[in-house]
């Protein structure tokens, strides 16, 4: 592997060709991230009239090759064992290093996720490339092929807009649930080119003892979300966290000071460590709007904040803001929806 | 033989009082208060831990300009043993891998380690992708987004906290760990550990004393480079107001908005 030594920069530049996106996948299936990786892949590669290529790892890959095509894929470059069905850094970061160094490709997108992020440094110092972290815009320019990778600094103020000139390939990752997740084509065309390989004993001692799923909630698919901050002062506030959310059905989430009391459990986390959501009502009940938070959470359509604080740092990103404790606020907000409720559907009864 | 624990830490700006120079576009460091990157006061506790449990030599490392002292400082007086940091004019303006490089650098210098820890990433940078750099540089490997570590008989066994669930892994040493910001409660220094740690003081290693190229390090050893910073323009939102009294016309009017649509409960 690498060693002690610079990032030597690329020799000849205009050799490299061509868009890398790594697919991510849990038990051999692709994860949504790898979708929105072939979305931005397959637009940067179009723009500059070259190829997408996705490349998967796994123990039984070839259904999700063809999906990887069926969504506008043109090259799937594919390494398959028992030894990948489950993501290890070392493994997967030398079979990729070598795919990078075998085809040089100009760009090379992984998403942002933690096994992303895990994997994504490994391989620019395998491979002496430029790599920009979880970015938000990415975009080429058409004549010198040269990556725009953006990113949010300053605590989501600012955005950095980062260029990578001599090294090859431009890496980036790019943050899960930004990019849209491409429409499937009409009539797919793209090759699946899958090897066999067997992975060296020595990258295999991380042994993966269990893998403990979290109930998923999927907060990302949600039309109305309702979370609760550490202004909820204990565990209990979530009942009347849950209780609004079934009244306008909504899904119930959380800041992460809030998980972290152990109050609620981390699968309904929003924020930067947690899920990006965009529902068409967000209500922030006791969350003051630390950074973190915000950005999970800024692009809903509609925000309510309920704060006894008038100078909370949330209000700036609300609609609407109820100035009020919200042990008193929300069991009037819940008769006030269900009065509502009520005159609108009278003959529901609720 | 004793267990060498090296941690890997930074200086950062306090992001709760963060100023941006509205010309420069860049980050007024002189009137920002500079703190320990929090994730990295859980990865010196992780380390800690263990030297409680089994005994360890505790070294934290960093690169930084010297300011950074107070934060070494803190770390010998939480109960580190020996403080070095990575100081030099040339390692200014480095991206993710020379920082890499100058970090593993430095830890190679040291010579001996079993376990690497460092936070899962700093509330300035937040890339994450310093210490599976580091990792890679020293070739061995490396467990993300731990959330507990537990170390016997040359193994590492962490939990790690993903997307969708926790996994649970097994390392043999050497192993570079990061460490999940909160998953622990980081011990307080004492004043009688104060007042030994700033007797001891921290050591300064330059590029030469690493055997570092000037031109391998910082903002001529870094791949990227910024073009441009712009202001992220937030949608202006009404913030309207809204008192109990006022929460039956609230709800009148999310569902006449068609913000809330009844055929969804």
């Amino acid at each position: 592997m690498a060693g002690i030594k610079m990032a030597t920069p690329a020799a000849k530049p205009e050799e490299y060709k061509n868009v890398f996106v790594f697919l991510e996948t849990r038990e051999d299936r692709l994860i949504r991230p790898a979708l929105e990786m072939i979305g931005v892949g397959k637009r940067i590669a179009d723009k500059v009239g070259e190829k997408l290529y996705c490349l998967l790892l796994g123990g039984d890959i070839k259904n999700e090759a063809k999906e990887a095509v069926s969504y506008g894929c043109d090259i799937v470059l594919g390494a398959e064992s028992p030894d990948l069905s489950v993501y290890r850094t070392l493994p997967y970061s030398k079979i990729i290093s070598d795919f990078v160094k075998e085809e040089k490709p100009n760009i090379f997108l992984i998403p942002a996720t933690r096994n992303g992020r895990d994997l994504a440094s490994r391989i620019a110092v395998s491979c002496e490339a430029g790599v920009t972290a979880d970015c938000t815009e990415l975009d080429i320019e058409q004549d010198t092929r040269i990556l725009s990778a953006n990113r949010p600094t300053y605590g989501e103020s600012m955005l950095a807009e980062i260029l990578c000139k001599k090294h090859r390939p431009q890496m980036a990752t790019a943050r899960a649930g930004i990019f849209p997740v491409p429409d499937r084509v009409k009539s797919p065309k793209g090759e699946i080119r899958i090897k066999s390989v067997k992975v060296d004993k020595s990258l295999l001692k991380k042994e993966v003892l269990e893998f403990k799923k979290k109930n998923a909630v999927d907060l990302t698919a949600a039309k109305v979300v309702v979370s609760g901050g550490m202004g909820l002062g204990k565990a209990d506030g979530f009942k009347l966290i849950e209780e609004l959310a079934s009244e306008i059905g909504g899904v119930v989430g959380s800041t992460r000071p809030a998980a972290d009391m152990g109050w609620i459990s981390r699968d309904h986390q929003v924020g930067q460590t947690g899920q990006t959501v965009r529902p068409r009502l967000y209500v922030a009940a006791g969350i003051s709007g630390k950074i973190q938070h915000i950005m999970g959470m800024k692009n809903s359509e509609t925000i309510i904040a309920i704060n006894t604080d008038p100078n909370a740092e949330i209000i700036k990103y609300s609609d609407y803001v109820i100035n009020a404790d919200l042990y008193e606020a929300i069991p009037a907000l819940v008769n006030s929806i269900r009065e509502e409720k009520k005159k609108l559907a009278p003959a529901a009864g609720k | 033989m004793v267990l060498e624990i090296i941690v890997m830490v930074k200086q950062v700006p306090d992001s709760q009082e963060v100023v941006i120079d509205p010309v420069t576009m860049n980050l007024n460091r002189s009137l920002t208060r500079n703190v320990t990157n929090s994730a990295d006061e859980n990865a010196l506790e992780a380390a800690l831990r263990i030297k409680d449990k089994v005994g360890a030599n505790v070294t934290v490392i960093s690169m930084g300009p010297p300011q950074a002292e107070t934060t070494m400082i803190e770390c010998l007086a939480r109960g580190a043993d020996r403080a070095i940091l990575a100081s030099d004019r040339f390692f200014g303006g480095a991206d993710t891998y020379p920082t890499g490089l100058t970090v593993a650098a430095t830890i190679s210098k040291i010579g001996k380690f079993d376990i690497i820890f460092a936070g899962e990433e700093s509330s300035d940078s937040s890339t994450g992708h310093v210490g599976p750099g580091v990792a890679e540089f020293l070739n061995i490997d490396q467990i993300t987004y731990a959330s507990s570590v537990e170390y016997e008989d040359g193994y590492v066994t962490a939990d790690r906290e993903l997307e969708g669930g926790t996994e649970t892994v097994r390392v043999p040493t050497p192993v570079l760990v990061t460490v999940l910001l909160n998953s622990n409660s980081p011990r307080m220094q004492t004043l009688r550990r104060k007042i030994d740690a700033v007797k001891k003081g921290m050591e300064v290693w330059d590029h030469d004393k690493i055997g570092l190229q000037p031109e391998w390090v910082g903002v001529r050893g870094s791949p990227t480079i910024v073009r441009k910073m712009r202001p992220i323009k937030e949608r202006e939102r009404a913030a309207k107001k809204i008192d109990i009294a006022g929460l039956g016309d609230l709800a009148r009017e999310l569902y006449e908005k068609k913000i809330l649509k009844l055929e969804e409960e």
